[in-house]
């Protein structure tokens, strides 16, 4: 019996090592039994740190219609400032990113087209004419992209731009499409990330194939785009009778890593009887994702995940995380690369236990922190956006 | 049993495969356009919630959505939406919330493709079913539904007593 109570204390010792939390703080000001926020969005993008103050983005429906929302504080501050609202019209999906020095860009759907804008001040501008969703958006140093999926046609397809800033105010240099002919099949869900090189990976979502494949691409430039890629390493293809096209994948998402490397996460259900698995490839920097691995360890297993994302940072910290319910509840976890594999999954504290907390978004911040958003679902009361910080101990 | 081990078979050759969208003939519509015609017709709504591409979506639909007598007993009877497990279209639920399709398939908890759901005409789920099912099944949950025994009995607890 102390043999096996020491095994326990042994197995749940990595588990709870690796990070300190605070405590968790509630961002929207508003909430209620009839206001759904989500924080759903391409590249799931919700949170960025900019110097010193934490901004996140979420959408929801307070006023009578979906409406994007920013929230900021300063790092040290134990409560968010009253949320600004971004948006005019009916908006979805905003992401942020930080510009550095306090500063933010933001974009969203509104209206059926794509929007950003600077904040705090600055005015939105509207990115795209035709009709555009799934915004998101990249940088280094002083080069911002934004990638979002536009109709052009039939079929929507992923568009790549080069922002510019002055001032407060945001210009589209260019906006292209990563490939040039038009989309044979639907594509959506970009993620964006710019590597130590300057260069400028998007991943995103691909049905050519007749299921939905996670493609990728690169370009030195942001300009012209190699040949699109799978990120999968599985091959499309029918059952015995010409039956279906391939297994399903869906919202892939990217960091940058280390000082080449990018990385990406998505959900993959290549084992199509149990749900939903987090799934892993990495580009070193040779532009070419390797073999996939997954990311959950087997606690998940036969266990649905969902809502997956990966962050990185320069010094080479990369955390995947996501929501499942393997203790009966949705609950937020998260497993950080530790050079060979990823770790054993790890409870985010505030997001696990009764109730439902899902939909993490995070980020990575230059000293290392890891700030993690979250949905607290309460029916009754309604939903809290909520936020903890890290710190490795 | 050999079916399931070929359809489980991985890595199969891409042979120009038909779609797993929503069976050929059935007027499926969308999640909000089915859910305000149940409230107008007072009629339930089945659910299909598909994956482009999905083999056991194709399955079903070549094996038991092709008969006929089935196609017209779901037409006559039931609201039929369609709803895409991956897809971002967005469908508002009866409480107002909106998400997007795949949000669906978490609040479902889906784990599979094909998953059938049952509503009723407000959009209150009866009861929801994965996987691969015959014309005979789909017509034992037909008179689970319509028959009302929902308000009594669980599904298995009905198939397990019917005659």
């Amino acid at each position: 019996m102390r043999a096996a109570a020491l095994l326990l204390v042994v197995l749940a010792g990595p588990a709870q090592a690796a990070w300190e939390w605070n405590a968790p703080l509630t961002v929207n000001s508003v909430q209620g039994a009839a206001v759904f926020p989500h924080i759903e969005s391409a590249n799931r993008q919700g949170v960025a740190v900019s110097g010193d103050t934490v901004g996140v983005v979420w959408e929801d429906n307070r006023d009578g219609s979906p409406q994007c929302y920013l929230a900021m504080k300063p790092a040290a501050a134990d409560a968010f400032q009253p949320e600004v609202r971004l948006s005019r019209s009916d908006c979805f999906e905003p992401v942020v990113l930080a510009l550095g020095e306090g500063r933010f860009v933001a974009a969203w759907e509104e209206a059926g087209t794509v929007h950003a804008r600077v904040l705090p001040g600055g005015t939105a501008l509207q990115l795209t004419q035709a009709g555009a969703a799934q915004a998101t958006l990249a940088m280094r140093g002083d080069a911002l992209y934004a990638a979002w999926a536009e109709q052009a046609g039939r079929f929507r397809r992923i568009v790549v731009a080069r922002l510019a800033l002055q001032a407060d105010t945001l210009v589209v240099k260019t906006a292209r499409p990563v490939e040039a002919r038009a989309p044979s099949d639907e594509q959506g869900w970009p993620a964006l990330a710019v590597a130590g090189d300057g260069s400028v990976s998007v991943a995103w979502e691909d049905r050519r194939s007749r299921h939905t494949v996670p493609m990728v691409s690169h370009s030195r430039d942001g300009k012209k785009f190699a040949l699109p890629a799978r990120l999968t390493d599985i091959e499309s293809g029918s059952a015995p009778g010409g039956l279906g096209a391939g297994t399903g994948a869906m919202r892939p998402t990217l960091a940058a890593w280390g000082t080449q490397g990018v990385a990406a996460v998505w959900l993959d259900k290549r084992d199509f009887l149990s749900g939903y698995d987090v799934f892993a490839a990495f580009d070193s920097g040779t532009r070419r994702f390797g073999k996939n691995m997954r990311v959950q360890d087997s606690f998940g297993d036969n266990m649905a995940q969902w809502h997956a994302l990966v962050v990185g940072d320069a010094g080479g910290g990369l955390v995947a995380l996501w929501d499942d319910a393997r203790d009966g509840t949705p609950d937020v976890w998260l497993s950080e690369w530790d050079g060979e594999g990823f770790g054993d999954d790890v409870a985010v504290p505030a997001a696990h236990g009764p109730g439902a907390q899902s939909d993490p978004v995070a980020t990575l911040d230059a000293a290392g922190f890891l700030h993690v958003v979250w949905l607290d679902r309460d029916e009754t009361t309604g939903t809290r956006v909520r936020y903890a910080r890290a710190e490795r101990r | 049993m050999k079916l399931i081990k070929m359809l489980l078979a991985a890595g199969c050759i891409w042979a120009g495969a038909a779609l797993a969208d929503p069976p050929k003939g059935y007027p499926f519509v969308n999640y909000d356009a089915g859910l305000k015609a149940a409230r107008a017709s007072g009629k339930p709504i089945f659910l299909y919630f598909g994956r482009y591409g999905c083999a056991w979506c194709d399955h079903t639909n070549k094996t038991t959505f092709s008969d006929a007598a089935l196609k017209k007993l779901y037409t006559d009877n039931y609201e039929l939406v369609y709803v895409d497990a991956e897809s971002g279209k967005r469908l508002t639920l009866p409480s107002g919330e909106r998400i997007t399709e795949a949000e669906l398939g978490v609040r479902l908890q889906a784990f599979a493709t094909p998953l059938f759901v049952y509503l009723t005409p407000q959009g209150d789920k009866i009861v929801q079913i994965p996987g691969f099912k015959t014309v005979k099944d789909f017509r034992d949950y037909d008179r689970y539904v319509r028959g009302g025994h929902y308000r009594q009995k669980t599904l298995l607890e009905f198939l397990g007593s019917k005659s």
